[in-house]
């Protein structure tokens, strides 16, 4: 009892001092690491391409979250397999465990990019975007130009990927295909950017 | 793997607590809905003061972020009924997931039905999903803590949980020491 009545008193004790400790969180500024930033940004380890995620989403890399920062509208329409749906006015509100590899993208990279600024300040340093977004899906993962060099393995490659995904690689233009071919996957021109 | 052991160790540990405080004993779980036994408020409620000074100190004292601990997002309908439907299945089984694992491993048959009941229904959870999910993702509150409820500060908020819990405690030993 005596054990008891000490152990509770500690407890007390513990839990009267807390208001006047101050707050635990290490991430609590909420203030931007801005070289920590720019490292990022210069060696490149703030993105992935489309293809690094398509082969981390086919492997099952563990810890793996694709995130869609569009609207939920835009998601229903098309999206990544395995992405959940996130809006940019959602992100703040949502939890990242540290163990986890957050992969943001948006429909052409601008969005997906101010997201993973916008984690950043959230302390959130465990995540990458794709610069170039669902269109990049598009056009390396399932819908990939085979480049006419490219040895019989890279292809193999390229082309196991693909269908993996459901998509289906195109021939390059240099081999003597059809310049249109772009217009098939349903899309028109598109901003390269970011 | 290291990850694993721990778990695997955690888990050992947890056990066998319950084990050791009694809730593997199914009359003993359900004596707490008829108040008959307070097993498992002084369980729940010591294992809280135990987590969230740790939490907090640690935080404090630079062991660990909080802030980096995962809270899951409050959906305030689902979730008060899937808590009645959870209060229900524990007052009749006299069981909660826990303590059912913990029942099986010391060979209570109890144990073993209600760990069947439990897969089931996640299974069937599961198959309907698509059917319950609008319902599931209703009332969205986001990570809802005491703290961001109350506005005050995550101090203040430990302090008061801990005059609460431990009042509530002290009581529990009053009574009984009665005879």
């Amino acid at each position: 009892m005596k054990f008891v009545r000490r152990l509770g008193i500690s407890a007390l004790a513990f839990g009267l001092i807390a208001p006047f400790a101050g707050a635990p969180f290490r991430t609590q500024r909420r203030g931007l690491d801005l070289d920590s930033i720019a490292r990022a940004i210069d060696e490149g380890t703030d993105h992935v391409s489309a293809r690094q995620l398509a082969e981390w989403i086919r492997d099952r890399r563990p810890g793996l979250r694709v995130i869609d920062v569009r609207s939920p509208a835009e998601f229903r329409n098309d999206a990544v397999p395995t992405a959940e749906n996130v809006p940019i006015d959602q992100l703040a509100k949502s939890q990242f465990a540290p163990g986890q590899t957050i992969v943001l993208y948006s429909q052409e990279g601008a969005h997906a990019g101010q997201a993973w600024v916008m984690l950043r300040s959230l302390g959130v340093t465990q995540a990458v975007f794709v610069p170039g977004g669902l269109a990049d899906w598009r056009e390396e993962v399932l819908y990939p130009l085979l480049p006419a060099n490219a040895s019989p393995a890279e292809r193999a490659q390229i082309e196991a990927l693909s269908h993996y995904f459901g998509g289906s690689p195109r021939i390059g233009a240099e081999q003597g295909s059809d310049v249109a071919s772009a217009a098939q996957i349903g899309r028109g021109s598109r901003r390269r950017g970011c | 793997m290291n990850d694993l052991l721990i778990a695997g160790g955690i888990g050992v540990a947890f056990g066998c607590a319950l084990e050791c405080a009694g809730l593997g004993d199914p009359p003993k779980l359900a004596g707490q809905f008829y108040l008959r036994d307070f097993t498992v408020l002084k369980v729940m409620l010591s294992a809280m003061l135990t987590t969230m000074l740790g939490a907090f100190w640690g935080g404090r004292l630079g062991m660990f972020d909080p802030g980096a601990f995962y809270v899951p997002d409050t959906y305030l309908l689902p979730q008060l009924l899937g808590g009645l439907v959870f209060g229900l299945g524990f007052v009749l089984s006299g069981l909660c997931p826990g303590t059912s694992c913990v029942a099986l491993a010391s060979g209570r048959i109890e144990g073993a039905t209600t760990m069947l009941g439990l897969f089931a229904g996640v299974l069937l959870v599961g198959l309907t999903f698509p059917a319950i999910e609008p319902f599931y993702r209703s009332t969205p509150y986001g990570s809802l803590t005491l703290q961001r409820l109350a506005g005050l500060s995550y101090g203040d908020m430990v302090a008061l949980v801990t005059v609460v819990a431990v009042s509530v405690l002290a009581w529990i030993a009053k009574r009984e020491a009665r005879p």
